[in-house]
């Protein structure tokens, strides 16, 4: 089982956004954003709806390009690239509103994540060569492996249609798919997003256990922040797009901006209004 | 041998045994009697008895009587499985009716209205009759009977009744039909039809057939067998190791994980035996794959006694059908699988058919300014062009494929269509090689050492096509269940998580387009060396939409799916529908007073005329009756019925509470 151990997380950042900004059309999605993420991190990404959260995890996966700055990992720009060539350089994900292949099954869904592990190509796996059979039962006992990461029942139900798993067994399969590719940094897009406490316990835990088992870094987008605090190394806070704080838990908790970005901070207007 | 005793059915199993033997001996007798089971028969043994007594010999005679003993003998054996596989929770009535639609019916239209006619008068009906069916379920509150007893436990008790009553269905199967054969043939032999000769025959049958029934009985029950849930004691077996023997640890784990997968998701499988729906089960699958690979395999041996004269008229109506078959299940590679929607498939047909048009006729050489090329040499070029015209279609397939790139669903559709418009009119207007409007001819059919491809035989082109189809779907299956079919279904499902979860967009769709016009390429091929010509008149953007109506129609995704509605679509619309009017000339069919009334009201008015129209109208219809297709693919059945399923599961119950003990196990990956 896991153990507590202080990490130290020395030496050049996995990830680094520099100076980062999209714009869609005149709307600053994201603006000026400087981010990094040192090996073995957890680091979260937090702030109000709107905030430009998501919008980071698509700039960082490839879904968008920025309109100025640049995004690096491991001393390599990520400039350009597609998804698919994104996650080759290592770095997965997972989605805010759980994007699985609904009418795959859940160890087809995990097969999908090895995609880039396996190299059967058309002749191969229309003559079946020994190298791509082999491959192919390497990639099922890895898959299951995968699920068994969260338990025994995943591993049960791997023939089922994921549309038949409840939300939060979706959302394991998500990670476990993510973890298919073998990624270096792991992006989470509100793991916890409607779970009740009890599930959202159990993510936290696993969120941890990716860390301390796999060795994984990972950056997540959290609205709750509870569970941000809990779980964190350093906190990000956005709003409007851009970097309002950032810090070890304790300091953004106590950040005053990040209270009025959370609680409201009552404008001129609304000022007028209330006289 | 059997001991009597053995063989008499248990007071459990008799309505078991009546149920299943009543219901598959109506349809194997129909077939025997009222068909020409029968006659193939003794014309068989007329021939081995009496060489050159009847119409077979050599070849034919062993491939008929290959198909007969094949035939006889899957049909017992199915019925050992099934008596085997049933749960029985089905009722008998309901049985029988099921049986009833899936073999009378069409054995009755086939016989009356030819086969492929037949088969598409069914794929109507069998749409309707499942609507009905379920209509008529719902008003009434069905409710299946409860299962047998004794069914949950598989050990070896469990296993020998299964067994033992899958021995008594064969037995007792093969004994009734031997008895009831034996009553007609006395019947003919008095009447003075049955050749002395045969008698002899009618008394060795009669003995054989009930211990062949034994023997095939229990080979059914052996394949129902292998369906069973394993024992219990095994894996908690394994989970026992795992605690005690701490050195072997990352092996048991292994193992452990093993016996986890396969428990709960061989329960979960709806095949297992005993079976609910035993007729659908994988079991009985393998049964009507035998019986069709050897109906299809020695069809033209057998037409001639199951429909009369004009056998060669129908093989090479076949030979056109088979190639919608092969541009089908291409197409559904784009479209099924991939989920691009596609209409302008036929550019690629157009691609083949010019190919081997061009190369294999006087065309070419003429262009050149040479000397034509031996005919003999051109014909055997047949071979590697198929393969070359194919090729070449999947490059233009992976060409004309780029542009669409960046576009999904209607926008998709409108560029394919564009592709579809635009080729076969470069081929009109590309005067010097394809000869404009008036196509190619004189293109050579291919040659094989020993084979007569003249246009008399279309025998070679029967089984050419067969081999064509054959190796289509062989591709079909195994792209499917790659790594690139997984890629393909999971673009179709979400391009952007596949995307993410580092699927080459761009490749995979490319090779979707290219694979889907290599088929198309081989069937093109076929196409212009069958007709011995190439008319740019056969690459319409209907046929592109015929082409979709048969991928969506049989089943978008589903391979059997996609052969059943390429067949269905074909002969609806070129057999049944261009027939219409000759058969509104025959006074005695009920078309004939249709007609005439309307012509009453409609001076002038033909079928034809409306053909189109009534293709509509059929395909709206099956459309509404079956969304999903005449035999859908698995994902998409789900997809359509997932309201109606998900009452059925509790998900509550298979769910492990989080936070509770057996959550996180130790079960690990290091």
């Amino acid at each position: 089982m896991s153990v507590e151990q202080p990490i130290e997380h020395t030496g050049e950042p996995l990830l680094k956004l520099n100076n980062v900004s999209k714009f869609f059309g005149g709307l600053a999605a994201v603006q000026n954003l400087d981010l990094e993420v040192k090996p073995r991190e957890i680091i979260s990404v937090i702030g109000p709806n709107g905030a430009g959260k998501t919008t980071v995890f698509n700039l960082i996966t490839g879904i968008y390009s920025p309109t100025s700055g640049n995004i690096v990992l491991a001393g390599r720009s990520l400039a350009g690239l597609s998804p698919d060539k994104v996650l080759r350089r290592g770095i997965a994900r997972t989605f805010q509103n759980i994007r699985l292949f609904n009418n795959m099954t859940v160890l087809e869904n995990v097969l999908v994540g090895e995609h880039t592990q396996l190299k059967a190509n058309v002749l191969g796996s229309l003559f079946h060569t020994p190298n791509v059979m082999h491959e192919e039962a390497e990639a099922r006992q890895r898959a299951v492996e995968l699920l068994s990461f969260f338990g025994t029942e995943l591993v049960e139900r791997q023939e089922e249609y994921v549309i038949n798993l409840s939300y939060a067994q979706r959302r394991r399969v998500e990670v476990a798919r993510a973890l298919g590719s073998i990624p270096k940094l792991l992006l989470l897009d509100e793991p916890t997003a409607g779970m009740n406490e009890a599930e959202t316990l159990e993510a936290v835990k696993y969120v941890r256990r990716l860390r301390d088992e796999l060795g994984l870094t990972i950056l997540l987008i959290e609205h709750k922040l509870a569970v941000t605090m809990g779980m964190s190394d350093r906190i990000y806070v956005l709003d409007y797009g851009r970097k309002i704080a950032e810090g070890l838990p304790e300091e953004v908790r106590r950040d005053e901006k990040v209270i009025a970005a959370y609680l409201g901070k009552p404008t001129a207007a609304d000022q007028k209004a209330a006289e | 041998m059997p001991t009597a005793s053995m063989l008499l059915p248990t007071r459990d199993s008799r309505a078991l045994l009546i149920k299943w033997i009543v219901g598959l001996l109506v349809p194997v007798m129909v077939f025997t009697f009222v068909w020409s089971g029968e006659a193939i028969i003794n014309n068989v043994l007329l021939g081995l008895i009496n060489p050159g007594s009847t119409a077979l010999q050599g070849p034919v005679l062993i491939e008929a009587a290959i198909f007969i003993v094949v035939f006889y003998a899957t049909v017992i054996a199915l019925t050992g499985y099934l008596v085997a596989a049933d749960s029985g929770r089905r009722r008998t009535i309901d049985l029988w009716i099921d049986i009833v639609v899936f073999t009378l019916v069409p054995l009755f239209l086939v016989i009356n209205f030819g086969l492929v006619v037949g088969a598409a008068l069914c794929a109507i009906i069998w749409p309707a009759y499942f609507f009905v069916r379920r209509r008529v379920r719902q008003a009434r509150h069905y409710t299946p009977p409860p299962p047998l007893k004794n069914l949950e436990v598989s050990d070896a008790e469990q296993r020998a009744i299964l067994m033992s009553r899958a021995t008594t269905a064969g037995f007792w199967f093969a004994f009734a039909f031997a008895v009831v054969w034996l009553i007609v043939d006395l019947i003919y032999f008095f009447v003075g039809q049955l050749p002395t000769v045969l008698l002899i025959w009618v008394v060795i049958r009669t003995i054989l057939l009930p211990i062949a029934g034994y023997f095939l009985g229990r080979l059914g029950g052996a394949v129902a067998l292998r369906r069973t849930l394993a024992a219990k004691s095994n894996g908690s077996k394994s989970d026992g190791n795992v605690a005690t023997n701490g050195v072997g640890r990352r092996v048991s784990k292994k193992r452990q994980l093993e016996s986890l997968s396969t428990t709960r998701a061989r329960e979960e499988a709806k095949d297992l035996v005993p079976n609910d729906l035993p007729l659908r089960s994988t079991g009985a699958q393998r049964f009507y794959l035998i019986l069709i690979v050897a109906f299809v395999l020695f069809y033209p041996v057998l037409d001639p006694f199951l429909f009369g004269s004009g056998t060669a008229g129908r093989l090479a109506g076949y030979g056109d059908a088979g190639y919608y078959v092969i541009l089908a299940l291409g197409l559904n590679i784009v479209v099924g699988f991939a989920g691009l929607l596609d209409l302008g498939y036929v550019a690629f047909f157009a691609i083949g058919s010019y190919a081997w048009g061009i190369i294999g006729s006087t065309q070419l050489t003429n262009v050149l300014g040479q000397a034509p090329v031996n005919p003999h040499i051109l014909s055997a070029l047949f071979w590697p062009m198929l393969i070359v015209g194919a090729l070449i279609a999947a490059f233009w397939g992976v060409l004309l494929g780029a542009p669409t790139l960046r576009l999904r669903g209607d926008y998709l559709a409108i560029v394919t269509l564009g592709f579809g418009e635009i080729v076969p009119i470069v081929f009109l207007e590309l005067d010097k090689y394809s000869n404009g409007p008036n196509g190619i001819v004189g293109v050579q059919s291919p040659s094989f050492p020993g084979v007569d491809w003249s246009v008399i035989t279309p025998v070679p082109y029967y089984y050419l096509i067969l081999a064509l189809i054959a190796f289509t779907i062989f591709a079909n299956v195994r792209l499917r269940d790659s790594r690139l079919g997984r890629a393909w279904i999971a673009i179709r499902e979400d391009e952007i998580a596949a995307a993410s979860s580092g699927v080459n967009l761009v490749n995979t769709k490319l090779f979707a387009f290219g694979a889907g016009a290599f088929f198309s390429g081989i069937a093109g091929a076929y196409h212009a060396a069958k007709l011995g010509g190439v008319s740019p008149d056969n690459f319409s953007f209907g046929d592109s939409v015929i082409f979709l109506a048969m991928v969506v129609i049989g089943g978008i995704g589903s391979i059997p799916g996609v052969i059943v509605g390429a067949l269905a679509v074909y002969a609806i619309n070129q057999l049944l529908l261009a027939q219409l009017d000759s058969l509104a000339t025959d006074p005695s069919n009920p078309l004939y007073a249709v007609h005439n009334a309307i012509v009453h009201f409609i001076p002038g008015f033909t079928f034809d005329n409306i053909r189109n129209l009534i293709f509509g109208i059929i395909l709206v219809v099956i459309m509404i009756f079956r969304p999903e297709g005449l035999i859908p693919s698995a994902r998409r059945r789900r997809e359509f019925h997932a309201i109606e399923e998900d009452h059925e599961i509790e998900v509550g119950a298979l769910d492990v509470v989080p936070g509770a003990p057996g959550f996180e196990t130790e079960v690990r990956v290091e």
